[in-house]
């Protein structure tokens, strides 16, 4: 019944996504109906250390017939499936390690699938593209139904038909509403999702699974876990948090309030000082998780609600920090 | 013959609150710590839905659950817990009294290491703590064994010859978490039939037979009354073998107190506990198909020791390789392979046991892994190998430094221009603008990861901005600090400490007193300021409310500051007594049975007032002016007079499923419905410093329900009894507030 599985009798999927987005809940599912329509052995889990929105988590599922006891507990290094759930991981994280030619990927994206391949920097490999955001803005759900239905479509042996039975179980017929639109979700993940298997490019090179590594061990661990280098955050890039959603900011409209300043939980303004007076200047996007409290509370709408496609991100931002605010503690 | 079972996808946590539900304990005490929480969340899901009656008890604190745990059972009925690490270690206090006075009941624990540096991930640094208890533990290495071991677990427990409590333990997130296909009853009926009616020998609610539980007892008769238990764990093997038997029939499913792969014939056995034994299995198989002689053994019971089943399965191994999860220190293993060469001695056994401590903090283990781990056991039988070692760790690069940080901040830097006076007897603010004060130097740093829209640093944030110069932050656990602190990075500018949420204020004041202590002796120099800041989630307000009373009443010279987010939103949403009437959370669920949270929220700054320290305010973000000359006060006064307490209202998008955009618009709205009123009490006088009356802002109180999913329910008319509670109760502690606002003595 499974199309391939590995040495171990497993057919192995990973997700890489970011929390909130429904991974977990969507390998839950996805096992369940393995289960329940195959009657194929299952196992999922999710290696995230706390549940917030906008941190990386990945999901793993895997399948095996049902004599075939799943034993194996570690995460998945060499997946048949991998699907990403927000296309600004690929740059954020190496979300790649362990396919080759033979892995299914599937991922949220506008871009088609050869573009994906030079993004992903692989040689070969059916990808399948499906835009999961714009169908979850049209049709008001989460992604995990419109993946998932890409999913079925790209692996064939879970049926769209699966998915369906799934979600009725867990949304009952107390939301009909709800329910129909993740029907709809799951039939455009099957029907527009763009399945290639894309020409082989020998520029680029699979690369094998690695054990986390860390360059900091025992031998140059501070002592007591301590952090000497004060505010050492500010070098991480939180844009792949956002939702396809930025604020868009008009300095002719702005009379530098400081109200934005107050209400944004990432501290992204930049306010300057020129001739003795404050001025805002913009937004540092590498920390802009586009929660869009700033255009809500502006009182003059100098900031408006964009879409971030749209938009050149990167010319737009305003650095907060420069060379010369940062240090390195060689204590 | 076994009685009728189903498939299911669940995990090990979903799986031991079904069990808990189809037994129907009579009472759960508990505390949320990851990874356990979960057990509390689905069983009252189940119960909301009508599927048990099982009372639940949030308690203050794991000490806390643990004495709930405890009267419940001395009371006679079937009682229920669930921890892990940090909680479990909070709680070791009142085990040993469980045990040694012999009341019955079950906790699961579900394995986590025991931070400092915090760690929520799966290791046995906390079970391995409470093998001196006196409790009887049993080990499930994945979510069937944990369903089924939650069955067996108070027959054994409540067995007349036993009379003892229990622990069903099991990993942390590989087996709580991981979700696979399992086997359950069908029908409650048979659970309960299995484990049967619970007759309590002695109970404190038998008026007709008054006893005294818990004498006081000294020698000669203390050591009889250990020496009793140390025989009936002797017994317990019996039993709990029998009880294995009995589930064999009952489920079809065989457990013994140690059990074996391919050890029969084996040259070297890996000994270890817990969700890595089924890794370890996948790679005997593949090492067998090489012809090489390998086996695993595990115990499923930890207390009794069954040693001479350990003896039996492992004596003809020429190399044993003992896996600890955790470690003694001893120079010799952690307390599983520790053991494991006691026994081995006693038996006068001379096989060779290699021990490696693996797998810390959730580092897991993988296949090729568990291979080396064989072949480290081969190497070992003609050559000599470290006996004790640790597996897994990264020697790192001496060149490698953390990541680059910011400048520390200066003096100028943290300058806000306010200025505050203190004119007869009440203090003066005057220069706050909110555009010059975007040039004050943030102390915190982008770059963490809180949730999209969430309010902790945009509120906190706001408070620092009325704080001028040098501050040291202590952090309690929570979302604040979780997000704040991965390491190897830091969102903090200025020294930031964390410490247990139940013991923060207890350090601070520490910290500041070893300051002024420094100052006096004239080891710093005396001019220099530092404003120390307390920062607390409401939960640790809970857990932790006795230090911080306990501060408060020593007066030391330290700002209390509590972000309010209505729950404990780090563990995943579980009430805290600061959530409000009838919300709906992880812990009080919405269905049928059940209507959201029962009791009204706490009212924290009131209990505050009541340790008549200089100063106590409550803000916002919404009121940005308010706040800040509220923390230029809060300055003033924990600087000159003593302890300050505040609480800041704060948006979580996430939890209170809201729109992350219209954070500030739902706290302005819980102000402006006389929800969350905005005053202070400066030298014990009480100010409202904002009316929504007299603003001309006030609005429904159904208008901040609407905003927010977790309150959508409480607008159905059939909920109105609810809405009517929660109302009256606010309007009462606003008009009180109110009136003293108006009286010039209160
Ligand atoms: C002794 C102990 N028990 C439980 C926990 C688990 N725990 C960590 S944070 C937290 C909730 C914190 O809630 P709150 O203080 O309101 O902060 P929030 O997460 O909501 O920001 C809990 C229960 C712990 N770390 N230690
Ligand atoms: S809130 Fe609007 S007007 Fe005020 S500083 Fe920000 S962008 Fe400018
Ligand atoms: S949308 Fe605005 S308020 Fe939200 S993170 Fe971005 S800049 Fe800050
Ligand atoms: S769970 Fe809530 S409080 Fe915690 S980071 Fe997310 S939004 Fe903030
Ligand atoms: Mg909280």
């Amino acid at each position: 019944m499974l199309p391939i599985t590995n040495q171990y009798g497993l057919f192995e999927v990973r997700f890489e996504s970011i929390g909130g987005l429904g991974a977990n809940i969507a390998g839950k599912m996805l096992a369940e109906a393995g289960l329940k329509y195959l009657n194929l052995n299952v196992a999922s889990f999710s290696s995230y250390g706390s549940e917030k929105t906008g941190t990386p988590i990945k999901t793993f599922v895997r399948f095996s017939d049902p004599e075939v006891p799943i034993k194996i507990n570690s995460p998945v290094e060499n997946p048949h499936l991998l699907v990403i759930f927000h296309e600004n991981l690929i740059n954020a994280l190496p979300v790649t390690l362990g396919c080759n030619e033979n892995t299914i990927i599937i991922v949220n994206t506008k871009k088609s699938p050869s573009e994906i391949q030079d993004m992903l920097k692989i040689p070969t490999a059916t990808i399948g593209t499906v835009d999961a955001i714009g169908i979850s803005l049209e049709e008001k759900v989460k992604f995990n139904g419109i993946l998932l239905g890409a999913i079925s479509k790209a692996i064939g042996f879970i049926k769209p038909e699966h998915i369906k039975g799934i979600f009725e179980d867990i949304i009952g017929k107390k939301y009909p509403a709800v329910l129909e639109a993740n029907f709809r979700a799951i039939e455009r993940g099957y029907n527009e999702v763009k399945i290639e298997k894309v020409k082989e490019k020998k520029e680029y090179s699979f690369k094998p699974f690695a054990k986390p590594s860390n360059l900091i061990g025992y031998e140059n661990q501070i002592i007591g876990g301590l952090v000497v280098n004060p505010g050492n955050s500010f070098s991480k890039d939180l844009s792949a948090s956002r939702n396809g959603l930025i604020p868009v900011f008009n300095s002719q409209k702005c009379t530098s309030c400081g109200m934005c300043d107050i209400v944004c939980p990432d501290l992204c303004m930049v306010f300057i000082e020129e001739n003795g007076q404050m001025i805002m200047k913009g937004i540092d996007y590498q920390y802009c998780k586009g929660c869009l409290k700033c255009v809500q509370i502006c009182p003059v709408k100098a900031l408006t609600e964009g879409v971030e496609a749209e938009y050149d991100v990167k010319s737009m931002t305003v650095k907060l920090f420069t060379e010369k605010d940062t240090a390195q503690n060689h204590r | 013959m076994a009685r009728e079972q189903v498939y299911m996808v669940e995990s090990g946590n979903e799986l031991a609150a079904l069990a808990a539900s189809q037994i129907n304990y009579h009472v759960m005490g508990y505390f949320p710590i990851t990874p356990s929480t979960q057990i509390a969340e689905y069983l009252d899901e189940l119960k909301a839905d009508g599927k048990n009656t099982v009372n639940m008890i949030p308690a203050d604190g794991e000490h806390g659950a643990a004495g709930i745990c405890y009267g419940a059972s001395t009371a006679g009925g079937r009682v229920l817990n669930a921890t892990s690490a940090n909680g479990l270690l909070y709680a070791i206090e009142q085990l040993p009294v469980q045990s040694h006075t012999r009341f019955p009941m079950v906790l699961n624990v579900v394995t986590r290491s025991v931070s400092g540096p915090l760690d929520i991930k799966c290791d046995h640094s906390d079970i391995m703590m409470v093998l001196n208890t006196g409790w009887l533990i049993i080990f499930a290495k994945n979510p069937q064994e944990v369903y089924d071991f939650n069955i067996i677990a108070p027959k054994i427990a409540e067995h007349k010859d036993v009379r003892l409590p229990i622990i069903v333990a099991y990993d942390g997130f590989f087996t709580s978490h991981q979700k696979k296909k399992v086997s359950v009853f069908k029908n409650d009926k048979d659970v309960k039939d299995f484990v049967g009616p619970f007759k309590a020998d002695y109970t404190s609610i038998d008026v007709n037979n008054p006893l005294s539980i818990g004498c006081y007892m000294n020698e000669p008769d203390y050591i009889n009354n250990h020496y009793q238990l140390a025989k009936v764990m002797e017994k317990a093997k019996d039993v709990i073998k029998e009880v294995f038997d009995e589930f064999e029939k009952f489920s079809g499913r065989k457990y013994n107190l140690v059990n074996s792969y391919m050890a029969e014939d084996a040259d070297v056995i890996i000994y270890a506990l817990g969700s890595s034994v089924d890794t370890i299995i996948t790679a005997i198989d593949d090492l067998r198909k090489e012809g090489k002689k390998v086996g695993v053994v595990w115990p499923s019971v930890i207390r009794p020791l069954p040693k001479d089943q350990i003896y039996e399965t492992v004596k003809k191994a020429k190399v044993i390789v003992a896996l600890d999860r955790q470690d003694s220190y001893n120079d010799i293993g952690g307390n599983l392979s520790t053991e494991l060469k006691a026994v081995l001695q006693e038996k006068g056994a001379t096989n060779k046991v290699i021990t490696r401590v693996y797998g810390l903090g959730g580092r897991e283990l993988y296949i090729d892994e568990a291979k080396e781990l064989f072949d480290l056991g081969f190497k070992a039988i003609n050559e000599s190998v470290k006996n004790y070692d640790y597996y897994g760790v990264v020697t790192g690069n001496k060149e490698t430094k953390l990541p680059i940080g910011l400048k520390p901040l200066t003096l100028e830097m943290q300058d806000n221009g306010i200025e505050v006076e203190m004119v007869n007897g009440k203090l003066e603010v005057k220069n706050i603008n909110l555009r010059k004060l975007t040039k004050q130097a943030k102390r915190f740093v982008p770059g963490h990861g809180a949730c999209i829209g969430c309010g902790i640093f945009s509120g906190l944030n706001t408070f620092m901005r009325g704080l001028k110069g040098y501050v040291v932050v202590l952090f309690h656990t929570g979302c604040g600090m979780v997000v704040s602190t991965g390491y190897p990075y830091t969102s903090h500018r200025i020294t930031y400490v964390h410490n247990l949420f139940q013991n923060g204020a207890a350090t601070l004041s520490g910290i500041v007193e070893m300051y002024k202590e420094k100052q006096r002796r004239g080891e710093i120099p005396k001019d220099l300021d530092i404003t120390f800041v307390m920062v607390t989630g409401d939960g640790g307000a809970d857990i932790g409310m006795g230090p911080i009373v306990g501060t408060a009443n020593r007066n030391h010279n330290l700002i209390i500051l509590e972000y309010d987010n209505e729950g404990y939103m780090n563990t995943g949403n579980q009430l805290s007594y600061s959530t409000p009437l009838g919300h709906a959370t992880s812990t009080s669920h919405v269905g049928e049975a059940q209507k959201g949270k029962r009791f009204h929220h706490k009212d924290t700054p009131q209990i505050m007032a009541g340790t008549h320290i200089p100063y106590i305010f409550t803000g916002s973000e919404a009121f940005p002016i308010d706040l800040i000359k509220k923390a230029a006060k809060a300055q003033w006064y924990a600087n000159n007079m003593g302890t300050v307490y505040g609480k800041i209202l704060s948006a979580c998008p996430l939890n209170w499923r809201s729109e992350p955009k219209l954070g500030t618009k739902i706290v302005k709205a819980a102000t402006d419905c006389n929800f969350f009123p905005l005053y202070e009490i400066e030298q014990g006088i009480t100010t409202l410093t904002y009316d929504p009356e007299k603003a001309k802002s006030k609005i429904n109180f159904e208008d901040w329900l609407t905003m927010m999913g977790k309150t959508k329910h409480l607008i159905d008319p059939e909920n109105k009894e609810i809405l009517e509670a929660a109302k009256k109760e606010i309007e009462r502690r606003f008009r009180r507030l109110k009136i003293m606002s108006e009286h010039p003595e209160l």
